[in-house]
């Protein structure tokens, strides 16, 4: 199914994104980020439906939360969404 | 035993706190090592500690409350953050050997803003007198761990506000006890146990950062982030946290702030210095007793230092606990206050109170003293 992954800085910021969709009642995991995805290694990602994505945006900009990359995942594959 | 040592740490803790150190035992592992449920849990845990401390002292985000093992390791962290090899720090006159001798160690040229005790206009003056723009940190207590002097930050943060010197708290002595806001002081650090009146067990302590405060690391580690990158990442709490977490001691920190904030800080500082008032005020009435009090105990917590003539402090204590009674008597690790006070050459015997004493101990504790001192 697709859907958006949010890349975090770190764990906390991660939460920090988990809790400000939350509050917009918009449904999200924390997971680790796939290590393709990440070229400087560890880091956490936020996943999202898609059709959230522009709501979900909205809210975390809006709490000056910003994500380091947004990858959308199609078909079993990841790209990267420009910002 | 009657415990009157709670200044060096809170011995009686709330039980919720070994029961969720003992879950964390259970159920934890380490936060930002993994996606498993385990790491999820001990990463929540660390978050909803960390957004505790964030609305208790009014920092703007979670992100800027970074868990250390102690006040002493935060403080260091300041100072070495602020202070260059050589560099100029303003302090006060009651400040712990946790920070002066950091500032030893880096050379640092170190003014004491020196006052009489419990002189809060004349702290303020000095400070004023000494602050200058091209001082590198003022650095103050919130209480004097000897004296239970409360400082005037207030006025001090003002001074450094005005000119543009950045401020470090010790707030060893008041965190879980009086109101501090990160923001409005617009302080680089508070640094503060996690192990004193925030009831969390001992090997925690947290160090507030100023959102815009650069910060120098003291351990560079794995973070679970930035993982291929060498340099520590430029971002916190993860900069300042290289290394497994002690998620058990987070998780007990988390139940002892929960207890706090459910007494409330201010009533629980209240029921302190009526019980330091009330050990002052008979202590005050024995012949041979100096006490380190003001009758009404303005500016004063819920820690009172007295001496006795003719009987030395270290002995003295050493019969009291004898007797059941943990106090803490001599420098305290800060012969600067004792300095400053003038009691470097015989130290004190100290009192400090938490929650879960009564005021049947300090009765108890008065009998025990007339009796070794007849």
């Amino acid at each position: 199914m697709e859907h958006y992954l949010i890349i975090a800085r770190s764990v906390t910021y991660a939460q920090r994104m988990q809790r400000a969709l939350d509050r917009a009642g918009i449904r999200c995991q924390i997971f680790r980020a796939p290590r393709e995805l990440t070229e400087t290694g560890c880091a956490y990602a936020v996943r999202i439906q898609s059709m959230d994505l522009t709501a979900a945006l909205q809210s975390l900009y809006r709490e000056s939360l910003n994500p380091v990359q947004i990858f959308v995942s199609q078909r079993g594959f990841y790209r990267e969404v420009d910002l | 035993m009657i415990y009157f040592d709670s200044a060096a740490t809170t011995f009686q803790k709330p039980r919720s706190v070994a029961a969720a150190m003992q879950d964390a035992m259970a159920t934890m592992s380490s936060p930002g090592r993994g996606g498993y449920p385990a790491a999820m849990h001990a990463a929540d845990t660390a978050f909803d500690c960390r957004s505790e401390l964030a609305d208790l002292y009014h920092a703007q985000s979670p992100e800027q409350v970074v868990f250390t093992s102690s006040a002493t390791h935060g403080l260091n962290i300041a100072v070495k953050s602020l202070v260059p090899p050589g560099g100029k720090a303003v302090i006060s006159g009651y400040e712990h050997n946790a920070v002066t001798r950091p500032l030893a160690a880096l050379g640092a040229k170190t003014a004491i803003a020196s006052a009489p005790l419990f002189e809060s206009a004349a702290v303020t003056e000095a400070f004023d007198h000494l602050v200058t723009p091209d001082t590198d940190a003022v650095i103050c207590c919130h209480v004097s761990n000897v004296f239970g002097f409360v400082q005037p930050v207030e006025e001090i943060a003002q001074i450094c506000q005005t000119r543009n010197v950045p401020l470090i708290i010790d707030a060893s002595q008041s965190a879980g006890l009086l109101n501090l806001d990160l923001t409005r002081l617009g302080a680089a650090f508070i640094a503060m146990p996690g192990h004193k009146g925030l009831y969390g067990p001992q090997g925690t302590g947290v160090l507030l950062c100023g959102q815009d405060t650069p910060v120098r690391t003291l351990l560079e580690g794995g973070t679970g982030s930035l993982s291929i990158q060498q340099e520590m990442p430029d971002f916190l709490p993860d900069r300042l946290e290289a290394g497994t977490h002690n998620m058990p001691g987070i998780a007990g920190l988390l139940a002892g702030i929960r207890y706090v904030r459910q007494h409330d800080p201010a009533a629980i500082c209240g029921r302190e210095r009526r019980l330091a008032q009330f050990a002052a005020e008979s202590l005050r009435t024995m012949p041979g007793i100096q006490v380190y009090a003001r009758p009404d105990l303005t500016a004063q917590a819920g820690v009172v230092s007295f001496t006795a003539a003719g009987h030395d402090v270290e002995a003295l204590a050493a019969a009291l606990g004898e007797r059941g009674v943990a106090i803490r008597a001599g420098l305290h690790c800060a012969p600067l206050a004792h300095r400053t006070a003038g009691t470097l050459e015989s130290g004190t015997v100290r009192l400090s109170f938490s929650d879960f004493n009564t005021r049947e101990e300090v009765y108890q504790f008065l009998t025990i003293l007339r009796e070794l001192l007849r």
